[in-house]
């Protein structure tokens, strides 16, 4: 049986699918036996939703848009 | 992730912006000025620096359009003098103490098992995940990132972009992206990890 500090190497390719069958499968058998493991990979998913859903709601802050656009204006579009 | 369609697009509005047409520039800007200011807002947590890079980088593709040869994807290329404004940027500022990352793992005995308690947060409600002090926290430790680790970390979970593409644009390796992103967010979990934890501590003392 692998131990935790392996499946925790494991983590990012679980995510991403990259995992051979048969490790992904032990992964999964040490997941049924350990549940701090279960709440680490949990907490390491939320981690990378709750970050991104917080960082990627960067909007353009109207000033600086009205900026972007006389930038555009007087540099590119008439120099 | 940008589709197919997208991409297509983007070669359309390449090829018309070499051949002089204003409009495809435009249109180049409506599609990236967000993508590209908040890119360099999240590395450089500065609405200003913000707004110069997005200004250069806007100025760059107009200029250096002939020099880009679509070797990888116009997006990409966009994604790589966004990054290098920014980096001249951070490059002006003091340098900050970036912590180290090793902290980002739990305590393993021996054998490789964990020997500490793993609270689970992942369940706790939205109010609490999506709370102004949690986008604090985040910030904030987001922050303290090396720069190496957040970028992979923002182009890969905050854009969205996948490990592939993060590679193109890094010039890094699948499994050294995959490295630096892990290291990331081992480290992002901990710091989560330590507020939640105090955060239910605070609540059941009230």
């Amino acid at each position: 049986m692998i131990c935790c500090k392996e499946c925790i190497d494991l983590l990012c390719d679980y995510f991403e699918g990259t995992l051979s069958p048969d490790t992904a499968a032990s992964l999964e058998d040490h997941f049924k036996d350990c549940p701090p493991c279960v709440s680490f990979l949990e907490t390491y998913r939320q981690t990378s939703d709750i970050c991104r859903k917080t960082l990627s709601a960067v909007e353009i802050p109207e000033p600086v848009q009205i900026k972007l656009r006389e930038f555009v204006k007087n540099h590119i579009q008439s120099p | 992730m940008p589709t197919q369609e997208e991409k297509e697009q983007d070669e359309i509005l390449v090829r018309e912006m070499k051949a002089g047409r204003m409009e495809a520039f435009d249109k180049i800007f409506e599609l990236y000025q967000r993508k590209i200011y908040a890119l360099s807002f999240n590395m450089t947590r500065n609405q200003m620096d913000a707004q110069d890079v997005t200004q250069e980088v806007l100025l760059t593709i107009y200029r250096k359009i002939d020099t880009f040869q679509g070797k990888s994807a116009f997006s990409s290329w966009v994604y790589r003098i966004t990054l290098n404004a920014t980096y001249m940027k951070l490059r002006t500022k003091k340098k900050e103490q970036y912590v180290s990352l090793d902290e980002g793992l739990p305590n393993f005995n021996h054998a490789g098992f964990q020997n500490e308690k793993v609270s689970d947060w992942s369940k706790s409600t939205d109010s609490l995940l999506f709370s102004n002090e949690t986008k604090g926290v985040i910030e904030k430790a987001v922050a303290l990132l090396p720069e190496k680790e957040k970028v992979v970390f923002m182009l890969r979970d905050v854009e969205g972009l996948s490990t592939e593409k993060v590679g193109d644009i890094l010039d890094l390796t699948i499994p050294a992206v995959k490295s630096r992103l892990h290291r990331a967010r081992l480290f992002l979990r901990k710091r989560l990890s330590n507020y939640f934890d105090e955060y239910k501590t605070r609540s059941s003392k009230k």
